[in-house]
């Protein structure tokens, strides 16, 4: 076992992900305090050639392909293997490796955390369990192999300004006899609406039923542009066809960790509550005084959506000037 | 074609969850259900038999005995026969520990598919079905909206950052689904009444050949501590405003923790 630090740095499109230049900044920290070496584990289309810069000192190359996350898994436990720590973005695509990573190996995993810690080699992990009513701090049990596997919420860690060192970069050796690499793509279809990576967002307008509408959301679109951010949804919302599901936050959506979330006719369930409970600042606007929304928001605005957004959105725009 | 759909009790959603003074859950004491996003699971599977692509549901949990309850609840939504695996060495248990026990009594029912939820209501990482597959050494089909099968392959149709991929892997597979599959059915009366006579077989460890040696205590994790979220300041409110009124305090609001 080394003192190293891996992460999963996944590439689309010839560029490395948000989540891979954050968590090359997790993972320079981390090993900072073990002595070890930050090492990205990238894959996806565009690795090859952008594994050097997202900010590791050593880059190993799982694959340069457009597919599935899951059939880089094996490659991954095998390049992790003599790390103290493999950290992977709490998305669908890192948790299938992450998960693989844990059953090929036979180590512990954590998460999906917001802290992460080291103490010498010993890893405490933070994470809100039992639907964020108890935070728990874990740790391996003793004896336990390595690495231990940490999922992590976007947001935890911020990249790292400027440009990242030039890594060294090796090909990680192809794995004989691998069922996990038998899944393909067969087909590929585009949504109409181009849909954004919410979990990058720092800014999130989040609309539920009350909402309406699809127009409705064209409202809080504008909202989201004034503040910079981007639009969320309930899944009652997604359910109803107004957005796509990529835009849908919660249990069975997306896991977002804004400054800011602001959610708007939305009655804050407890399966969309888990997936925004890590924001730094909570905002709703309900025409329900007692939405459950209003008992965990830091702000909450008792009033009808359609008179108070235009006006908050007509306030930003003239506080900023534009 | 057999699919086993794997299925975990949980405290209802709506419970008041505690932990006991040695960091486990308090199981006891609280109201329990099927994992909500195990019942998707549960219909996916039943509506491919209901279309008669699969011949055989059978369901498989690990748990205390208890967890037979919602073996039943599962059999009188449909399927044909229940697995639980029950063993005193299995308090405790992590996601590592959990797969491999599933991933053994799998290996002992050699389904075509092993389905799951896509996450548990009580510990939310998801990692059961990939690591059950690395440790099946099968492939893995992750987050499906839909199952399909065909006479040698599975497919899921699954979102990807714009769109949707349909994604293919030969039989046998490990595959989890999500609520996107569509609304569980209710059980009915008669489910009720015909689930009793279904088979249910209770294995320890060693019946899915197993030793409390090879599951190194139950876990690799250990909670070392549990506490409530940090207090929050009270809810600030704003009620009865004009919607000019109420904008300006929002911005003002927004300002005064520089978010604009
Ligand atoms: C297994 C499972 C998984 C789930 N996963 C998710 C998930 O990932 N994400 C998720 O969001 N949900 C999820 N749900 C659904 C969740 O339980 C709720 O049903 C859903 O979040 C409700 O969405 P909503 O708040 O938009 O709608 P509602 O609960 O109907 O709330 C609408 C709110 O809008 C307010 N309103 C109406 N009109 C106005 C107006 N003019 N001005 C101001 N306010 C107005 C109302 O007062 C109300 O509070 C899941 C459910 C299950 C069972």
């Amino acid at each position: 076992m080394s003192n190293d630090i891996a992460f999963l740095a996944e590439f689309a499109d010839g560029t490395p992900q948000r989540s891979a230049l954050e968590l090359a900044a997790g993972a320079a920290q981390l090993a900072a305090q073990s002595g070890g070496a930050a090492v990205a584990l990238a894959y996806g289309a565009g690795a090859a050639g952008g594994a050097a810069n997202v900010g590791a000192q050593r880059a190993v190359v799982l694959g340069d392909e457009d597919r599935p996350a899951v059939t880089y898994a094996a490659a991954a436990a095998e390049a992790a293997r003599d790390a103290l720590v493999l950290l992977a973005p709490a998305t669908p695509n890192g948790r299938d490796i992450a998960a693989v990573v844990m059953g090929r190996l036979n180590v512990p995993a954590f998460g999906p955390v917001s802290e992460v810690d080291l103490d010498g080699q010993t890893l405490t992990a933070k994470q809100a369990t039992l639907q964020g009513s108890v935070i728990t701090a874990s740790q391996p049990v003793d004896g336990a192999a390595t690495p231990s596997v940490v999922l992590v919420l976007a947001n935890t860690f911020t990249p790292a300004e400027g440009n990242a060192d030039t890594a060294d970069v090796s090909q990680a050796p192809a794995v004989a006899d691998d069922p996990l690499g038998t899944a393909k793509v067969v087909e590929s279809h585009a949504e109409e609406q181009a849909a954004v990576n919410l979990e990058e967002a720092t800014v999130i307008v989040a609309g539920g039923r009350g909402v309406g509408g699809a127009e409705g959301f064209e409202t809080l679109q504008e909202l989201a542009s004034a503040l910079g951010g981007a639009v969320g949804a309930s899944r009652a919302a997604a359910d109803a066809g107004w957005v796509p599901y990529q835009l849908q936050i919660g249990q069975t959506g997306k896991v977002v960790k804004p400054s800011l979330y602001l959610g708007v006719g939305i009655s804050g369930a407890i399966q969309h509550r888990v997936g925004m409970q890590t924001a730094e600042h909570v905002v709703a606007i309900n025409k329900d005084p007692d939405a459950p929304i209003g008992e965990f928001a830091d702000l909450f605005v008792v009033a009808d959506l359609f008179s108070v957004v235009p006006k908050l959105t007509e306030e930003i725009k003239r506080r900023k000037g534009v | 074609m057999k699919i086993v759909v794997c299925i975990k009790q949980v405290p209802a959603t709506t419970a008041d969850k505690r932990y006991e003074a040695d960091l486990t859950l308090d199981r006891a004491s609280v109201e329990t259900v099927i994992n909500p996003l195990d019942e998707y699971a549960i219909e996916q599977a039943l509506r491919l038999a209901d279309a008669g692509t699969v011949d055989e549901v059978a369901y498989l949990s690990m748990g205390p005995e208890q967890a037979s309850e919602a073996l039943r609840r599962a059999l009188a939504m449909g399927g044909d026969a229940a697995y639980l695996v029950t063993d005193a060495a299995l308090s405790g248990a992590d996601e590592w520990a959990t797969a491999k026990v599933l991933a053994a009594a799998l290996d002992k029912l050699a389904p075509d598919v092993a389905l799951m939820g896509m996450a548990s209501d009580d510990a939310r990482g998801s990692l059961v079905p990939g690591a059950v597959a690395a440790m099946r050494n099968l492939p893995l089909l992750s987050y499906g909206a839909e199952l399909r099968l065909e006479d040698s392959v599975a497919r899921i149709r699954r979102l990807n950052a714009s769109g949707h991929d349909i994604v293919e892997a030969p039989l046998p597979v490990v595959a989890s689904v999500t609520d996107q599959v569509g609304e569980p059915r209710y059980a009915s009366l008669k489910g009720i009444m015909a689930a009793k006579r279904k088979p249910l077989e209770t294995w320890a460890l060693s019946d899915i050949g197993l030793s409390a040696d090879e599951l190194q205590g139950g876990a690799l994790t250990k909670v070392t501590s549990a506490e409530p979220p940090q207090a929050k300041p009270p809810t600030e409110r704003i009620e009865n405003a004009p919607p000019e009124e109420a904008a300006t305090r929002i911005a003002d609001w927004l300002a005064a923790r520089k978010l604009i």
